[in-house]
């Protein structure tokens, strides 16, 4: 479903990511994890689109995306949910959710859309009318992912979900996104700092360091490999 | 004092304010969603008044219809001019200098407009004759201008209905959202461009519309922009950059300014009582009421 | 230095120029518009200083001019004193507004000063207005017209103008080259990078407000003079000046001297000419040209016409510039860590229970440790582990909650980010702030004035810190040209220049490339040779361990390791924060390093 090919991103002489290239095949889920700074956001950006400057090919469903705008992109069914969660703070939680789907292929699926989302999230059907700034991290991430299903996406993408969050938040939020990736057919690409846990979700997996990939690998595979460890400690 | 006279200029005050209230909401919104400080607000407002004058000599609508009818084609004006040139001015990438550098556009589109009116049409004043622009309503030992009570309501009932379309519309709820986030909001779909274009389209209407209010007790004539551009500014500022619910307070609250400064100022002084307080507002409190934190050095 | 004496001379060429113009022209009105050519070009000066050298765009500066026109006047209309002594009156006024003025405004950031800017003129009209004086004649003397300033000749009136202009441009070319002038780029590029390199924005940008009050004074009371002859609100105080003035400056280009003169030279007889011929027929055409030229500008030349054509210039005739790299020497290459064993250096820098928080979030929460002299210190920690604030409590630039920071045994909480650069204690910044119309030299300048020295010492130790990091080939070129590595050198050199015994370098090796990581490696390491403690924060860890003498690792805002590199990478909790507990529990701690080669 997505085919990213020696993709490269510099910001001014900075070398973000050089040459890489990984597959994500419908259905399939797929976890890059990497020390900081290894460019796992950048990838994130230039595959959402988000950041121009980038060289290299991008094909969603056979479709070359490299020139298309982020919003376009969307539309086509690619849902980020961003580092940090990037919630609108200034509308409700309700608000937040309804613009999941303003995309015109999910707006007609509204309905039960936020149906679904508020099933898997039961603690904001009671907050539904509160601005969204004024929850707690965890339900600030429930409101991020439920605006990403909201759009009805064929790629999912989640930018480290659990940075910033507390320990309990973060296993609630790698157990959601597994009853996710059972409940609905979506192809997701994850990207986190975890290891273990991003790991263990997935079906295979990427290391990147310094803007390369460094290792991939089946995630039994990799999380059996030493390696990994290298890639974060440089020992 | 007597606490009618007192009353008196409050309800004067309310009443001017509602207005100018209409025409902050639309440069909030401006500001709000492209971060631009819209210097050329006033001139629209301007062309506006004339376009409901033009509605009522020679079409003969009443201007309080006229005003409404202002609103479709300065939408349309305002989206060109997005387009057309706020849209190409990108101050070489870098968002602090974009931001300048459509302040300076519009300081120069706000020059172009109000000379080029001048040049064009007479700056001899114009005003529009209504029944209503010289009764009051009596209201108790309250007189109440019957122009500016019509002019008030109305403005109210353009608020509202630009509350109901934020927050009840999906274009509305999408302007929130390119306000709030624009990068969050292109991963929704949003085309935040063309959000830039919509706001900056149904601002300039909104202000139009005060203008067509504004002229049902208001003379009509080029330079008018002046006087109303500071009571933006400060409508805004007050009710904090980019709030709108802040713009349409802060619009009622510096009517009640203008109107209140009369009791210590002479009337020539009029607006230094308003420009005060903006200094103040600007010193002790720069976000306003409703706006969020502003950096200070 | 040759391109030194060439400004100078091009001033001189320029107010000749004026001269001959002066005598060349016959007519009346040509005269006339030859002196608003140089009066708008010395206001436009005048607003340069504060906006386009120090980056305060000003929308109030019709103020001092109105004002110099009032005092003027006023002074020979009640009082009969020469407007050649009244003009000093105006300035001294000009400037004390400008002081009463500056001092509240200048706290305020960005659009909220423009805005602020704007209330003061608006104020003083209405009250002119208000207390009589809309329209102040200037009286007719007779007897004795020059005495105050009532040439019948018109020519007089240029050469006044002239010479007021020549005396901004001097003025204006000594703020450019004395530190004061690189200050004023400096916080106009980054203020709080400024500060960090010792500079005290307030005080430099109060000061550059006074000066380029005086000025504007001056102008108004010639304005008054010459053009006017009776004194309205609205003609000095009102919108049509600050136009005129951003006009001016903004078609030229802001930011260099001749911005200002170029637009002048363009824009005022252009409007003019339009004015008289078209004038009747079309009122506002002056307006209209403005805002036209503005649009314009904003449109396709936002840096204004001085700096596109200069960039356009510089882009034919650049040399071709390799990748020029500093080869170490033999002697680097074979080096060791310097003989003294890291437990026998003295303490430099005593950082003591740390606490900062933000919104309710804890960022640092009791960090200790201490910076030794002599060594090459490394703070690693995963992403949001507070290594950034950290640096910046150090710096000054935020307030601990709790806890102190000491300095050769003395406290430095709490102190100003320019005072404790002063102190000795430099810092890099992640996201790179050059000054991009400084040449390389220039930009290094701005760090070197932080001990007070003069030109021509912080030239000499500019160069000299250049050298070190290799990039003295490079010293005068503009920046914008270089690689992310030369870029990176030359903060170093201009953190160098502060003359520090301790510098904090925040991610200086993030996005190179091997080569590049080397390379900035060797030139650290030059630097601690040179007698520089260093403390650097990365994410990079690889080079880091092999770099740094001792490491401190941070996690959520906590000291969780201090030691040896070797040591700190085979604890389990840096592990376990690194990679989560359960990766701990998995594969547990090497023992040895052999372990993990595949």
């Amino acid at each position: 479903m997505l085919k990213i090919s020696g993709l490269s991103v510099s910001y001014g002489g900075l070398h973000a990511l050089e040459d890489v290239s990984l597959e994500v095949a419908e259905g399939e889920f797929v976890t890059i994890v990497g020390p900081n700074g290894a460019g796992k956001t950048t990838l994130m950006k230039a595959v959402s689109g988000s950041i121009r400057g980038a060289t290299g090919r991008l094909e969603f469903r056979g479709r070359d995306m490299t020139s298309l705008p982020a919003h376009q992109r969307a539309a086509l069914g690619i849902a980020h949910v961003p580092e940090g969660r990037r919630i609108f703070s200034s509308l409700t939680v309700l608000e937040n959710l309804e613009l999941g789907s303003y995309r015109r292929a999910a707006r007609a699926k509204r309905a039960e859309g936020l149906e679904a989302v508020l099933a898997l999230f039961p603690v904001l059907r009671e907050r539904r009318q509160q601005l969204a700034g004024s929850l707690s991290g965890g339900e600030q991430q429930m409101v991020a992912l439920g605006r990403g299903l909201m759009a009805q996406p064929d790629l999912l993408l989640l930018d480290e979900p659990s940075q910033g969050l507390g320990p309990r938040v973060v296993e609630q939020t790698f157990e959601t996104i597994d009853r996710i990736r059972k409940s609905r057919r979506l192809t997701i690409l994850l990207v986190e700092q975890r290891v273990v846990e991003a790991l263990e979700l997935c079906d295979r997996g990427y290391v990147l360091e310094t803007g390369r990939v460094a290792l991939e690998g089946a995630h039994d595979a990799l999380l059996a490999d030493p390696r990994v460890q290298r890639a974060y400690l440089g020992v | 004092m007597v606490a009618s006279e007192l009353t008196q200029y409050v309800v004067t005050g309310l009443l001017v304010g509602g207005v100018y209230a209409l025409m902050s909401i639309g440069l909030a919104l401006i500001f709000g969603v492209m971060r631009v400080v819209n210097f050329a607000q006033g001139d629209f407002m301007m062309l506006g008044m004339y376009l409901t004058y033009y509605y009522a000599v020679v079409l003969g609508i009443d201007p309080l219809v006229g005003a409404l009818v202002t609103i479709p084609p300065f939408f349309v004006i305002g989206l060109l001019v997005h387009r057309v040139f706020l849209a190409r001015v990108t101050g070489g990438g870098d968002p602090n200098r974009e931001m300048d550098a459509q302040l300076i556009l519009t300081l120069g589109m706000s020059l172009i407009i109000t000379n080029a009116t001048t040049m064009i049409l007479s700056p001899m004043p114009r005003a529009i004759r209504t029944t209503y622009a010289t009764r009051a309503f009596a209201v108790g030992p309250l007189l109440l201008n019957q122009a500016r009570t019509y002019a008030f309501f109305m403005a109210l009932l353009l608020a509202a209905a630009v509350y109901v379309f934020l927050t009840r519309t999906d274009l509305g709820k999408a302007l929130r959202a390119a306000a709030d986030d624009p990068e969050a909001a292109s991963y929704q779909a949003i085309n935040v461009r063309a959000m830039h274009g919509v706001a900056f389209g149904v601002g300039i209407a909104l202000v139009a519309a005060a203008g067509g209010l504004l002229a049902t007790y208001y003379p009509i004539e080029p330079n008018v922009a002046v006087n109303f551009i500071v009571l933006m500014f400060v409508a805004v500022v007050l009710g904090g950059l980019g709030s709108i619910p802040g713009a349409f307070v802060g619009g009622l609250a510096i009517g009640l300014v203008q109107s209140l400064t009369l009791l210590v100022l002479p009337l020539q002084l009029q607006n230094v009582g308003v420009f005060v307080a903006f200094l103040l507002v600007l010193y002790v409190r720069p976000q306003g009421l409703f706006g969020r934190r502003a950096r200070t050095v | 230095m040759a391109s030194r004496s060439r400004e100078w001379l091009a001033i001189a060429a320029v107010v000749a120029v004026g001269l001959v113009l002066s005598f060349a022209v016959t007519e009346r009105y040509h005269h006339r518009v030859l002196t608003l050519v140089f009066l708008w070009a010395t206001m436009g000066l005048a607003w340069n200083i504060i906006s386009g050298y120090a980056g305060q765009i000003s929308f109030g500066h019709q103020a001092f001019f109105g004002i110099g026109a009032y005092v003027t006047v006023l002074l020979a209309a009640k009082l009969k004193i020469t407007p050649w002594l009244g003009m000093l009156g105006g300035v001294g006024v000009a400037v004390l507004a400008a002081v009463l003025i500056g001092t509240p405004t200048f706290r305020l950031a960005g659009i909220y000063f423009g805005l602020a800017t704007l209330a003061y003129p608006l104020i003083f009209r209405i009250v002119m207005d208000y207390l009589g004086y809309q329209e102040v004649a200037i009286p007719m003397m007779r007897e004795q017209p020059g005495l105050f300033m009532q040439f019948s000749e018109p020519r007089y009136f240029d050469l006044l103008a002239l010479g007021i202009l020549a005396a901004t441009l001097v003025l204006s070319r000594i703020i450019e080259t004395s530190r004061l002038g690189y200050s004023l780029r400096a916080i106009k590029e980054n203020e709080q990078a400024a500060e960090a390199m010792g500079v005290d924005s307030f005080r430099c940008k109060m000061i550059a407000y006074m000066l380029s009050a005086a000025p504007a004074a001056v102008a108004g009371a010639v304005y008054a003079h010459a053009i006017l002859f009776v004194v309205t609100p609205e003609a000095v105080f009102g919108v049509l000046v600050i136009v005129q003035t951003l006009t001016v400056c903004l078609v030229g280009g802001a930011g260099t001297l001749w911005g200002p003169i170029i637009g002048a030279a363009i824009m005022i007889p252009v409007s003019e000419i339009l004015d008289t011929t078209v004038g009747d027929r079309l009122p506002g055409i002056q307006g209209v040209v403005y805002g036209a030229a503005l649009m314009a500008v904003m449109m396709y030349a936002p840096e204004g016409l001085y700096w596109r054509v200069r960039s356009m210039i510089l882009a034919r005739t650049r040399r071709s510039v390799g990748a020029a790299r500093p080869a170490p020497t033999a002697a680097e290459v074979h080096a060791t860590t310097p003989a003294v064993p890291a437990g026998a250096r003295s303490v430099l820098m005593d950082v003591r229970g740390i606490s900062k928080s933000f919104l309710g979030l804890q960022a640092l929460s009791d960090v200790s440790f201490d910076v030794r002299e002599g060594e090459i210190l490394g703070i690693i920690g995963p992403n949001g582990a507070g290594k950034t604030t950290l640096f910046n409590v150090l710096n000054g630039f935020l307030l601990a909650e709790h806890g102190e920071v000491h300095w050769l045994g003395k406290s430095i909480t709490g102190l100003q980010p320019h005072v404790i650069c002063r102190l000795g204690i430099g810092r890099t910044f992640q996201v790179m702030r050059l000054f991009p119309h400084l040449t390389v030299l220039e930009n290094v300048m701005v760090g070197a004035f932080a001990h007070g020295a003069s030109p021509d010492r912080a030239r000499v130790s500019s160069l000299a810190a250049l050298d070190l990091v290799g990039l003295a080939d490079r010293a005068d070129v503009v920046p914008t040209g270089l690689t992310t590595l030369e870029l990176r050198l030359m903060e170093l050199a201009r953190c160098l220049a502060t003359r520090p015994r301790l510098i904090l370098l925040d991610e200086p090796l993030a996005g190179l490339s091997t080569d590049g990581v080397e390379l900035m490696a060797l030139m650290i390491r030059r630097a601690r040779a040179a007698g520089v403690t260093v403390a650097i924060i990365e994410h990079t860890i690889h080079a880091l361990v092999r770099l740094a003498d001792r490491l401190v690792v941070l996690d959520q805002g906590r000291r969780l390791a201090e030691g040896l590199p070797g040591e700190v990478t085979r604890t389990p909790a840096v592990i376990e924060a690194y990679l989560g507990t359960r990766w701990l529990a998995r594969h547990g701690a090497p023992q040895h390093a052999e372990d993990l080669r595949p």
